[in-house]
This record gives structure tokens, C-alpha cells and sequence, in this order.
């Protein structure tokens, strides 16, 4: 096969078997004669872009063990760039390998059971994780076995994650019912009217009374708990999609939900890096959408809340065009001791977003202002922007505004996400602060982005251009990163609040940007 | 009691009022419908069969007078989907069929970037979440959803009190709240016609997406016995048109999950034997998961009268539960050019598993591919996995 030598001169850490590609030569002449050829115009999980590198790991490799061991903990990592993100955390000196941004071949992985279905390069799968995970569970011997139940597993992962759960044997809904069995809890999960609010406060801006209970979300990560399974985090709020709002009427509902794999990004949050290198250094959303139960949930680490939005590939919703600014106004109701504060008319709208509880609007006087100002409707943004300013004054603990950025990075579903922030205002005026959530000190690329307007903004300016908010385009230049986003929007882009950034992520993204400067 | 139940039955179809009507008294008698299960069986076959009566001339008079002492009228419940969902639960007669073939679908899915699943299913969609969760919690890539369901299959029970549409929007957001990207769709389609609009829908999606790499799965739970069995001398009976439409569309899998009976005779006195030889089963075991005199037992009971009277009462096309056992329905699957695959061996763990948390009576027996569920050694229900030949 082509992808031998290909593979095994880029993969660092993955080397190559000459054992698999043997095998598969041998039981399957006509198959791997048709690989190079087959025509595939895909390009879709699974089913990998046909231009993908194929990589072929033997049984041996794949079940390596972690070959990267940190000095400080001996906690060992299958790859240097993760064990140098560890090293990170105990302050020792780290280096990430930097990848060539434009010449990074897609990788896919095929198993080398010669049985299974992922052994067709065309089924092949797209990270090495994941092909891992795969070959244990399936084809593996289950060495993990539970002490309670004696459930074997093949992965450690998963061992632990039924372990967390086993022997506890019961599920609550935030509706209140006890389960003891997961499938019980499960169908009456999906079913239950708890579930479906949390979304319709996020897809159905005109039921604003019941948007503010569920953006309290606070049940979920109960649920957390209970669900057994690696993708939990998936139980957190959702980006709430447009899709399913006018499809109420219809027949057709479709639900959209971020590309990323939360578990993966759950069990080691850098791996979103690593795996969007065009966009995780620039984009708090983007490694936080994961994290995003921590809206409303988490006291003090929030430190903003970034709204990121999607769009339907398909085009499906016409009447969505204000659904942003109606999102936007749902989750700001009076009665909640809101962490999120958010006003706008237009599609492009900002959000405020502070930390709950401990920092800005701590105090109860302030949250009421801050409703008051979030629920006159027809503010504009600019308005909300000086208003925020003069909050941010009298506040004592002034972590207001940390930045004000609109993020796109176009994901592998075509969405597009973007999210803006409002922090702290401490670094500098407030919108000098504009631009990813980072201090505007940012690198020579920051500047580049925010787009020739980067000092005009101050509180007291009456018009500003809002198009012209710091705006990264991860993985293309900032023009055509506009330029996709601003029709988009007129067009009538369905946006939702997707996530906040938690502390980690953000201090994260930062620090990863440095990096890149440096 | 069975046989004072065919005599009765016997005695009805000749228009013996008289006679019909000393057996009714008797059994009036002997079965309270609060009485045992075996009881409340029997008082339910009671029941149809004065339904039966009163359609027919002579013994109307008979049924009138019957009419005063029974309310024959069945009040099927119309389930909330939480209820439902609950409801479900109870007992593994569905929850058999859902693991079984959750753990076969999941096996022949794995690597399609789109399961497109047609739930043609009796529960209304009761065993998708489950599936959804399966799904995102087993696969290393995560697959786009399409679930298609019929509309128009609301006359038999259990019946739901939301829309479809409402359905499916629920379950698309907890297909979000897993990560799956899920479309759900309804059909407006009827059993009696063999699902022709469905199968149509189908085809002309298949049509288009399966060279993208679509897996097609076809999840039959307890519905298909629905689809008119009756054979005319010209032409093939709508069950075996509408397998044999179903194998046109090539799919990736059909799970096909049934109640192990025989219902199709044209003989009243066959039917209602081989009912009343099956249904004792949902009696039985009643006592294990609900308490007397609770509403949910009120519904399942209703609901099983509800069928009784089905099979017994009427005729024709409005004689819908057509049960057929597991082994007239593997010879149609062969016939029609399906291969059985085995169910393996994660499916049959489940299956075990899931029975050890209900009572000690149900069971699970292997019949070659097929897996069954028992009550008392008894069959209850069995699922078959087929894939084109």
C-alpha cells in the first residue's frame, strides 16, 4: 500500500507494521489492487476523504502503551506533545512540535484485524485515538475487569468509567424520578419534559419563560454522574441548534451538535490542539464547547462565556434570522441570578457574559441592573457596550470585559461557529480588549485580525462597526474569514449560545497562543 | 375454561343463543374479571365473545342482555410518553426485542457514517433512545441518525397522546444531547396496505443515498403482524409483497421481533384456542411487576383485552392482530430471499442481563440464529436478524 512509506515518514509516534500491510496483501489481492484506484467522493466519519492518508498500524502498536513518561508523576502519555502539555502543569519547561499548517495530509487508520470492517481503508477511521480504542474493544483481550459485576473490558477507560457507576445503581432525572436501571433512565431521559426544555429555551426564543430555568442547567452534571458511558460530557448543554426550531412544525427535526468529541476532549482537553491546529490556538470556543456545562454550573470558573453559533449546511430555516439576538435576550431573565447577560436586535449581536456569582455581578443589586439592561430589547450593542462600561466602573472587582471576538472556524459539518466574549476590562479600555479573549498584547497574527480597527473602540464611541470586532478565522486569513462570515449572517444564520469557556480552556488558549508567537 | 370458551364460541357461530347463552352465564360465573389471571383471561375471552355476538343476528338480543352487566367497551389508555416509556419498562416482552436488537444492529452498523433506521414498531419509538445511546457511547466515529417512522398505525394500542412530530423532536434533542446528528421523519403509511407509501419513501431515499455509504436498518417490532396475511388464489398476500418489497430496498439489516403465536386461522375456534394458549402468558405475569388495582394494570390489561377482542370479535380487515409463530415467519424471511444471521454473543449478555432484573419466570432460549424469550419455559416473544441472501 502507498500509505506505508508515507506513514511511516510523518507519524512520529505512530510506526508502522509491515506485518499488516502484509496481511492484508495476502487475504485480500483484489481488495488492496483496488484501494489506490477506488473512487470515493466522499468525505464523512467513516467514510474518510479519498485523498486521506491511509495508515496501516500493526496489533502491536496499536496496543502500545504509553511510551512518553513524565519525570515528576511517571504518568505516561502514547504521545510527546501530550506528556509535553502534562509537563506544563508542573511547570517544567515544554515545547510543542509545531505543525506545518498547510501541509498536514489528513491521516485515517485502518485496523489490522483483517475481519473487520474497519480494516476497508474506506472504513477507515480518522484519529489514531480512536482506532486504538477500537482495536481493544473489539478485537483485544478484556483484561479490565469490574470488581463488583465482573464486566470485562478491553479498554481501561472504559473499566473505569462503569467502575465510577457500578454498584450504584441508580439514575435520577431532574425530573425528580429515580431509575435503577440505565436503559429505564435513558428512554425516560429522552422523553422527559426536562430534557426537551433545556433545547426549546435554546432553539425556541419566543418560550422565554421557560428559557431561563433550563439555562440553569444545573442537573446535568448529576446526569453526568450517572451516565456511564465515555461521552457523558455529551449530556452537557448543547449548542442549541436552529434545526429543530422551525422543523417543530414539520416533520423533518434535525439536531447539529459540534463535531468535536467531547469524551476525547474530556479525557485530555489537549487534544483539541493537536487535532484543530488551525484553530485551537486562536479559539477559546472551540476547545471549550466541550466544557460547556459549566454555564450556570460552575460558581467561579467561568471566567467568560462565549457564545459560539452554527449554521445549517442545508439551509434549511428561513424565519431563523433573528434567532441570535432572540437567544440572546431569552437567556437574560430578570428572575434568574443570571451569569449570562445578553441584549441585541440585529443578528450581530454581543453578549456579555460574566462570571457568576464571584466577580462581576456578585452582588444582587448589580444583577437586577444588569437585567434591566439586558431586557430592553431594541438596545443596541453599542449601547450595550457603554452601559457594560459604566458597570464595569462601578464595579469594584472590575473582571467585566476580557475581550470582545468573533471566532469562525468551519467545521467539518460546514458550520460555522463563532462566538463572542465580553470579559475583563482590566487589561485595557474595553474594547481595545476586543479580539479572542486575550489580552490585546496579542502577537503579530492578533493584529493582523482585528481587522485595521484596533484602537477606535473606546465606551464612549457612539457607532461602532461591529463587523470589524476582532475576528479570527482559524485556519484561513481574516479576509476570507469576513467574507464567509458576513453573508452568512445577512443571509440568516441560525446562531445559538453554545458554550461558555472554562477557566482551563481559556487560560489554555492563551497560553497556546504565546506559544505560537513565540 | 377453555373449553366451555370454544363451545361458547362454537355455540355463537351456529346462532344456538340458547346454548350460547348458558355457557356465558357459566363462564360468568367461574371468571370474575378480578379474579386470577386465569380468571381474568377467561372473562376476557368472555367479553369478546359477546362482542362477537352482538355483531351477529340471532344471539344480538343475547348480547344486549350481556351488555348490561359488562361494559364491554374497552378503555384503551392513551399513554404520555413518560408513561409509556415507564410502561414499557415493566416487562421485558419489549424490552427483549429492544436489546436484542439494539446489540444486532449496533454489530452490523459499525463503520457507516449514516444509520438510517425505520422503526417500524408497535411502542412508538420506545426503543430508539436507547439505540441513540448505544450508539454514541460505542462508536469511535460518530454516525448521522435518519429515523423514519409510519404515522397512521395510532388505532392499536398502546397508544401515545403526542404527535410523532413532537416525538421526533424530542428525541432529536437527545439524539444532540449524545452528539449524534439525527433526522427524524414520519410516514404517513398503513399496515394494511403493506406500508406502501413507507416502502415507496424509502426506496427513493435509498435511491439517493445509498451509494454515500448508508446503512439501511429495518427494525420490526411487533408491527409487521399487523400487514393482512390473507391470501387470495390470484395473487400473493400483502405480507409477502410487502417482504418482498423490503428485500428490494437491500437493506443492511432487518430485525424482526414478534409475539410467538399464531393468530391467522380463519377458524374462530383455532384462534381462540391458540390465543387463549398465548395470551395467559401477559396474565401471568402481571402479578409479577404490577399491584392489583393499579392504574398500569388497568392499561395493560385493557390493552391485552383490547387484542383478545381483536382476534375473536372481528373479522376481515378489521382483524388486525395476525400473529404468526417464529417459524412460519423464518420460512417467509427464506422465502423471500433473506439469510438469518446469529445474534451474538454481547446480545445475548444483554439479553441475560436484562432479564436478571425482572422476574425469576421469564427466560432465554437460543433456536438456532433466534433468540426467545420465555415465561415459565413457554415462548413469549423471539427476534431474527436477517440480511439479504
Amino acid at each position: 500500500m502507498v500509505d506505508l512509506e508515507n506513514s511511516s515518514a510523518a507519524s512520529g509516534e505512530a510506526s508502522v507494521s509491515s506485518s499488516g500491510n502484509q496481511n492484508q496483501k495476502q487475504t485480500s489481492n483484489s481488495k488492496s489492487n483496488s484501494i489506490p484506484n477506488s473512487k470515493k467522493k466522499r468525505n464523512l466519519p467513516g467514510m474518510p476523504d479519498p485523498d486521506a492518508e491511509v495508515i496501516a498500524l500493526s496489533p502491536t502498536t496499536l496496543m502500545a502503551t504509553n511510551r512518553f513518561v513524565c519525570e515528576i508523576c511517571s504518568k505516561g502519555f502514547q504521545r510527546d506533545q501530550n506528556l509535553q502539555l502534562h509537563r506544563r502543569g508542573h511547570n517544567l519547561p515544554w515545547k510543542l512540535r509545531q505543525r506545518p499548517t498547510k501541509e498536514v495530509k489528513k491521516r485515517v487508520y485502518v485496523c489490522p484485524e483483517l475481519t473487520c470492517v474497519h480494516h476497508d481503508p474506506a472504513r477507515a477511521l480518522g484519529d489514531l485515538t480512536g482506532i486504538k480504542k477500537h482495536f481493544c474493544r473489539k478485537h483485544g483481550e478484556k483484561k479490565w475487569k469490574c470488581d463488583k459485576c465482573s464486566k470485562k473490558y478491553a479498554v481501561q477507560s472504559d473499566w473505569k468509567a462503569h467502575a465510577k457507576v457500578c454498584g450504584t445503581r441508580e439514575y435520577k432525572c431532574d425530573c425528580g424520578t429515580l431509575f435503577s436501571r440505565r436503559d429505564s433512565f435513558i428512554t425516560h431521559r429522552a422523553f422527559c419534559d426536562v430534557l426537551a426544555e433545556e433545547t426549546r429555551a435554546q432553539t425556541h426564543p419566543q418560550n422565554q419563560s421557560k428559557a431561563g430555568a433550563s439555562l440553569k442547567s444545573e442537573a446535568e452534571p448529576k446526569v453526568k454522574q450517572a451516565v456511564d458511558s465515555p461521552t457523558s460530557t455529551a449530556v452537557a448543554p448543547e449548542p442549541a441548534t436552529p434545526a429543530s426550531a422551525p422543523a417543530h412544525s414539520t416533520c423533518v427535526t434535525t439536531s447539529l451538535v459540534l463535531p468535536t468529541k467531547s469524551s476525547e476532549l474530556a479525557e485530555n482537553p489537549a487534544r483539541s490542539v493537536e487535532e484543530t491546529p488551525g484553530t485551537g490556538g486562536l479559539n477559546g470556543s472551540c476547545s471549550s464547547s466541550s466544557s460547556s456545562s459549566s454555564v450556570g454550573t460552575t460558581s467561579s470558573n467561568v471566567f467568560a462565556s462565549l457564545f459560539a453559533s452554527s449554521t445549517v449546511s442545508g439551509g434549511l430555516q428561513p424565519p431563523q434570522t433573528h434567532a441570535f439576538s432572540d437567544l440572546l435576550r431569552v437567556t437574560a431573565r430578570p428572575e434568574l441570578p443570571s451569569d449570562l447577560t445578553l441584549s441585541a436586535n440585529d443578528p450581530i449581536s454581543l453578549c456579555l457574559s460574566t462570571t457568576h456569582g464571584s466577580s462581576v455581578f456578585g452582588n444582587a443589586g448589580q444583577e437586577r441592573r444588569q437585567c434591566t439592561l439586558a431586557s430592553q430589547p431594541a438596545l443596541s450593542a453599542t449601547a450595550l457596550l457603554q452601559k457594560a462600561a459604566q458597570m464595569g466602573a462601578t464595579t469594584s472587582n472590575t473582571s467585566l470585559l476580557r475581550g470582545l471576538g468573533i471566532v469562525s472556524s468551519s467545521t467539518q459539518h460546514d458550520n460555522i461557529q463563532w462566538s463572542q466574549g465580553l470579559g475583563d476590562s482590566e487589561n485595557a479600555s474595553i474594547a481595545a480588549g476586543l479580539g479572542l479573549g486575550l489580552p490585546s498584547d496579542g502577537g503579530s497574527g492578533l493584529k493582523e485580525l482585528m481587522m485595521g480597527t484596533p484602537s477606535g473602540f473606546g465606551p464612549k464611541q457612539p457607532t461602532l462597526d461591529f463587523l470589524g470586532l476582532g475576528m479570527a478565522a482559524g485556519g484561513s486569513s481574516p479576509n476570507s474569514a469576513i467574507s464567509s462570515l458576513v453573508p452568512s449572517i445577512s443571509g440568516g444564520v441560525d446562531v445559538a449560545p453554545a458554550s461558555s469557556s472554562s477557566y482551563g480552556g481559556g487560560e489554555y488558549s492563551s497560553k497556546e497562543m504565546g506559544s505560537g508567537g513565540s | 375454561m377453555e373449553q366451555l370458551l370454544v363451545h361458547c364460541a362454537n355455540a355463537i357461530e351456529s346462532n344456538d343463543a340458547t346454548l350460547a347463552q348458558q355457557i356465558l352465564w357459566v363462564l360468568n360465573n367461574i371468571a370474575p374479571p378480578d379474579g386470577d389471571s386465569n380468571q381474568r383471561l377467561t372473562c376476557a375471552f368472555l367479553r369478546a365473545l359477546i362482542t362477537r355476538a352482538a355483531k351477529s343476528g340471532t344471539c344480538k338480543m343475547l348480547a344486549a342482555m350481556a351488555n348490561a352487566h359488562y361494559n364491554l367497551s374497552i378503555d384503551s389508555h392513551k399513554f404520555s410518553v413518560i408513561e409509556l416509556a415507564s410502561f414499557v419498562d415493566l416487562t421485558p416482552w419489549h424490552r427483549f426485542g429492544f436489546t436484542a436488537a439494539n446489540a444486532a444492529i449496533l454489530e452490523a452498523v459499525d463503520g457507516y457514517s449514516v444509520i438510517h433506521i425505520v422503526d417500524l414498531s408497535l411502542t412508538h419509538c420506545m426503543q430508539i433512545p436507547t439505540l441513540i445511546d448505544a450508539i454514541a457511547s460505542r462508536f469511535e466515529v460518530l454516525p448521522r441518525l435518519k429515523v423514519t417512522v409510519v404515522g397512521g398505525t395510532e388505532d392499536v394500542p398502546p397508544k401515545l397522546d403526542l404527535s410523532y412530530d413532537e416525538l421526533g423532536l424530542k428525541l432529536s434533542n437527545f439524539a444532540r444531547s449524545r452528539n449524534i446528528v439525527m433526522e427524524f421523519r414520519v410516514i404517513r403509511s398503513s399496515y394494511a396496505d403493506g406500508f406502501s407509501s413507507l416502502i415507496e419513501h424509502i426506496r427513493m431515499q435509498h435511491f439517493v443515498y445509498a451509494e454515500s455509504g448508508e446503512a439501511l436498518v429495518i427494525n420490526c417490532h411487533m408491527m409487521l403482524h399487523y400487514i393482512p396475511d390473507e391470501t387470495s388464489s390470484s395473487s400473493p398476500s400483502v405480507r409477502t409483497m410487502f417482504l418482498r418489497a423490503l428485500r428490494s430496498l437491500d437493506p443492511t439489516i432487518v430485525i424482526l421481533v414478534d409475539e410467538d403465536a399464531d393468530f391467522t386461522s380463519n377458524n374462530l375456534v383455532c384462534r381462540l384456542r391458540s390465543a387463549f394458549n398465548y395470551l395467559w402468558i401477559p396474565y401471568d405475569t402481571v402479578d409479577t411487576f404490577l399491584p392489583r388495582g393499579s392504574k398500569q394494570r388497568q392499561w395493560y390489561e385493557a390493552d391485552i383485552c383490547w387484542k383478545i377482542e381483536n382476534v375473536v370479535a372481528h373479522e376481515g380487515l378489521q382483524r388486525v392482530e395476525r400473529l404468526e409463530l417464529k417459524s412460519h415467519w423464518v420460512q417467509r424471511m427464506r422465502n423471500t430471499g433473506f439469510r438469518g444471521i446469529s445474534f451474538g454473543e454481547e446480545a445475548v449478555s444483554e439479553v441475560k442481563t436484562m432479564l436478571d432484573e425482572h422476574a425469576a419466570g421469564w427466560g432465554l432460549k437460543r433456536e438456532e440464529d433466534d433468540l426467545v424469550l420465555t415465561w415459565k419455559g413457554h415462548n413469549a416473544v423471539f427476534a431474527t436478524a436477517w440480511v439479504p441472501a
